[in-house]
């Protein structure tokens, strides 16, 4: 399915684009007008920050699901634990080392499935599951070690695991957006060389970029992305913020600088929304609802997204279905009435039925729907309409096989044989001439 | 369960006295140890069949799913049946493996849509579950059993101290009557609340009330000094129970289904061919790690078991080329991280090693003030010494270990630059250019090494006696040129050319 691009997407993208973008500007306003809900300070910042993560893991989680490396994002969320525990001992409860340390604990995680990768024969995925659950486990030890010092400033440490919108106040949201400000900027720098190596790294290579060089750019932004969003997601949920987004806008585009933009949209619309509808009960934490929000707009685009998504190559595969069963249908009720007498002579029902089966049922009631048959008193019978239709369809089959017969000798274009459609539209006039005197029956042939 | 238990307990007794087996699982020590290794053995030997089949992260979403699945029956259990919620008993156990093997199925769907890929389609599957457990868990569930911490690490520090109590001897239950002379009666005001008086007030009006009347069981009624012979008792931990089930059945369906599994993970196109099934093992596989998920739940919560599934056979894999050899590995390493675990937990690296020491020295680096007692998480601990088990195997493994594939390497480096000096020697010795490609000062920017690299390849090959140095140029000896032409030899038979010489 990749590759083939629908026409008027373009537009249509960027439509979806503007419209999420203002829907989600009014969220506040309409739900304040709609359900009388007081939307404190407290909570537009935390609507604020989860808008800023949302857009910095959906833009950075397109790569990661573009380069299938979808669970490299769940193992780094989770290595970086130990390094907050560490900070924490070292410099105490202060964001910035905090986010150092987990930020340092997950690029050796990652440095950690290189080495294991390249020395070992243990393959990606196995290596990606012993560091999540070991770095896991001594950032989980580390915390049980500083819950035994009696001090009360290590309370809201463990709601990196889970992930604390509540207690984000404005100077965390003008870390965040500064931070994210410089890993968009380096995102905007060296767009063509993530792209390329995104989609074929050896063709990189060979035309001189350092891919190795590229690619640990890319994955240190991703890690600054994680280990921003660890307070708001916490490091289980991160994988579902990073990814979720890019998954979803897969499905409207097939154009990077598109699914980027749409995923970073996606990512702010149900950081925001999550943190709005957490804010309406205290008893629902941010992070899970962020996800959930995240997820139903996956699900959203994979029914829905035109061209891929379910619902419509459901739609597509049924029109397909009727078209086939009508064309079939109405050749044998053509050939049947030929045999017996003339173009209009009826055609028994019982026979149709038992040639066609399932699929005659189909193709008669899409043909009279079409009005190119009625059922008269004895069988169906071919309207001037169906009679013309099936007359132009035995002729295109007939030219087809001449085609596929003499093509080589007459030395005509090759085409694909897509049979269902009239070859007048494949071949140049001169070559349908060429086939048209070939025709079994006519005078050249 | 409880027959299950009791039939435990009496294969258990042929080996050790009632005091004896008392005192054993009254230690949280032995418990913990005990629960561990049966976690880590079974978790071993079917991860070393997902680290086969490439799906070990599996284990990861089976895991995270369980706790949907344990929440979602706990609360069905609590609220709309009314039966007191445990996570031990078998219908949650059921439920909950159920949605394990639920997710596989989500995971497989979302796949074959062929709209997602397959590391995206387990990425989406298993946060967005966790999600919703984890907003159930907040919103519905107020348990000490089933918390946010619970969740995360399990209680395996706290099993033993949940246990059952089975009655071997002098077992009387006792049932306590209101004319029992133990009776405690009580008066109870019964209007007092209606009418908003003091029982001192006169309108007040009483009842008799037993306040202890009721079944007792041997261990209750004992505690409660009703009975005048102590009865014989074994206290069983539950998570003892639930897990030793796990590991049997993980036993027998290996040792059981030992062919068919190793046919359609090696080749299941293969066992397809020859009538196996391998749909079905793959199904099977995935119901018994979610049952080992589900009863490993209480002790060491929903996200550290996944490294009792792979780190262990990740290890064993570094050690052997052989699957039964794996399965034996496996669950050993798996038992020997949980042993040693505990006393990680408790600041002994492997028993003797203290902690305390290390954390002291760090304060005393950085002048810190850092308390020097380690007390920590016994399950995270048993995972950080499991995996520095699997550090252990990685850096000495015989085979696939860093010592050892460094020390090969190296060597054979050495083989390759031997014999590339010494085939330029013998190409050029006895030609026309052998005054300027032999001579020892500038060989080495033929080769565009450095000269230090060259003189120790030289120096090598004379120790050798393969070559001399003769008025400061290089010459093969007798010696040398036979090895350059036994060399050859080797080489060109073993690629299949026909001789030179």
């Amino acid at each position: 399915m990749a590759g083939r691009a629908f026409p008027g997407e373009d537009r249509r993208v960027w439509l979806i684009i503007a419209a999420i973008v203002l829907g989600g500007a009014l969220v506040i306003p309409l739900s304040q007008a709609l359900f009388g809900l007081r939307f404190t300070y407290t909570v537009r910042v935390v609507a604020l920050g989860g808008a800023i993560l949302g857009v910095l893991s959906g833009a950075l989680g397109c790569f990661a699901v573009l380069r299938r490396e979808s669970l490299v994002g769940d193992a780094l969320s989770h290595a970086a634990l130990p390094g907050v525990a560490i900070a924490f001992l070292l410099a105490g409860r202060e964001l910035s080392p905090l986010l150092i340390g987990a930020g340092v604990a997950s690029w050796l995680g990652l440095r950690f499935v290189a080495a294991l990768l390249t020395t070992t024969r243990i393959k990606q995925d196995t290596a990606l599951g012993i560091v999540l659950a070991s770095w896991f486990a001594a950032g989980i030890a580390l915390l049980a070690y500083i819950q035994s010092i009696p001090d009360a400033s290590q309370a809201g440490l463990d709601h990196f695991i889970f992930g604390q919108a509540a207690a984000i106040i404005e100077s965390d949201v003008r870390l965040v957006s500064a931070v994210g400000a410089v890993v968009l900027l380096a995102l905007a720098l060296f767009w063509k060389e993530f792209k390329l190596v995104t989609f074929d790294a050896e063709f990189a290579g060979a035309n001189g970029f350092r891919v190795g060089l590229i690619n640990a750019l890319l994955s240190t932004l991703v890690v600054v992305t994680i280990v921003l969003g660890l307070q708001l997601a916490g490091v289980i949920l991160m994988v579902g913020m990073l990814i979720a987004p890019g998954v979803a806008a897969r499905q409207w585009t097939q154009k990077l600088d598109q699914m980027v933009i749409l995923a970073a949209v996606f990512g702010a619309f149900s950081g925001g929304l999550g943190a709005v509808i957490s804010a309406l009960d205290s008893d629902i934490p941010t992070g899970p609802m962020i996800i959930v929000v995240a997820f139903a707009l996956v699900l959203m685009s994979l029914f829905l997204a035109p061209g891929r998504g379910l619902l419509w190559s459901r739609l597509r595969g049924r029109a397909n279905r009727r078209r086939f069963a009508a064309r079939n249908t109405l050749r044998d009720l053509y050939r049947y009435a030929l045999a017996h007498g003339a173009a209009e002579s009826p055609v028994p029902d019982a026979f149709i039925r038992g040639v066609g089966d399932r699929s005659a049922e189909l193709g008669l009631s899409q043909l009279r729907g079409d009005g190119h048959v009625r059922l008269g008193a004895d069988g169906w019978q071919l309207s001037q309409s169906g009679i013309d239709l099936a007359r132009r369809d035995g002729r295109n089959q007939a030219l087809w096989n001449v085609y596929r017969l003499h093509a080589h000798e007459l030395n005509l274009p090759i085409v694909a044989e897509e049979r269902y459609v009239d070859i007048a539209s494949r071949l140049p006039a001169a070559a349908i001439a060429e086939l048209e005197r070939r025709l079994p029956g006519s005078a050249g042939g | 369960m409880m027959p299950l238990e009791r039939f435990l307990i009496e294969f258990l007794l042929n080996f050790l006295t009632r005091g004896e087996l008392n005192a054993l699982l009254r230690s949280p020590q032995n418990t913990a140890t005990l629960i561990g290794c049966l976690i880590a053995i079974s978790g071993a030997l079917l991860g070393v069949f997902l680290l086969l089949r490439g799906m070990s992260l599996t284990s990861d979403a089976i895991s995270h799913t369980v706790l949907l699945g344990i929440v979602v029956a706990f609360l069905l259990m609590t609220k709309v049946f009314g039966v007191a919620g445990d996570t031990s008993s078998p219908w949650l156990i059921l439920g909950a493996s159920l949605a394990g093997v639920g997710t596989v199925l989500l995971t497989e769907m979302l796949y074959r849509s062929g709209l997602v890929r397959q590391d995206a389609a387990l990425g989406l599957a298993f946060p967005l579950l966790f999600a919703i457990a984890v907003i159930l868990v907040s919103r519905f569930v107020d348990d000490v059993h089933l918390d946010e911490d619970a969740v995360l690490v399990g209680e395996i520090g706290l099993a033993w101290a949940n246990s059952n109590s089975h009655c071997f001897e002098h077992c009387e239950t006792v049932t306590v009557t209101e004319d029992h002379p133990a009776a405690k009666m009580t008066r109870q005001c019964l209007n007092c609340r209606a009418l908003g008086i003091s029982p001192r007030d006169r309108r007040a009006e009483f009842i008799e009330v037993c306040g202890n009347c009721g079944d007792y069981s041997p261990a209750r009624a004992w505690s409660a000094g009703l009975l005048e012979r102590e009865p014989a008792l074994v206290f069983f931990p539950k998570s003892i129970a639930v897990t030793s089930i796990m590991t049997l059945l993980t036993l027998a369906f290996v040792l059981v289904f030992y062919k068919e599994l190793k046919l359609s993970t090696f080749d299941p196109a293969l066992a397809m061919a020859l009538g196996f099934r391998p749909g079905l093992m793959h199904y099977a596989l995935m119901i018994l790690v979610s049952l080992v998920a589900v009863g490993a739940f209480d002790a060491v919560g929903s996200i550290l078991v996944i490294a009792f599934f792979i780190i262990p056979p990740a290890a064993a894999y570094l050690l052997t080329d052989r699957l039964a050899l794996m399965l034996l590995l496996s669950p050993l390493i798996g038992a020997a991280g949980a042993y040693f675990g505990y006393d990680l937990a408790r600041g002994q690296l492997f028993g003797f090693i203290p902690i305390a020491e290390g954390i002291a020295a760090v304060n005393r680096l950085f002048g810190l003030a850092l308390i020097e007692a380690w007390d920590s998480s016994i399950s995270a601990s048993m995972v950080l010494m499991i995996f520095i088990l699997f550090t252990l195997a990685w850096v000495l493994s015989p085979r696939y270990g860093l010592i050892s594939t460094l020390i090969r390497r190296a060597i054979r480096r050495r083989l390759f630059e031997d014999q590339v000096v010494l085939a330029h020697i013998h190409n050029h010795q006895h030609t026309a250019q052998a005054a300027t490609e032999l001579r020892v000062a500038t060989l080495h920017a033929h080769f565009r090494w450095t000269p230090r690299k060259m003189g120790r390849v030289l120096a090598r090959l004379r120790a050798l006696g393969f070559i001399s140095i003769v008025a400061g140029g290089a010459l093969l000896t007798e010696r040398g040129d036979g090895h350059v032409h036994r060399f050859r030899k080797t080489m060109l038979e073993a690629h299949n050319m026909p001789g030179v010489d």
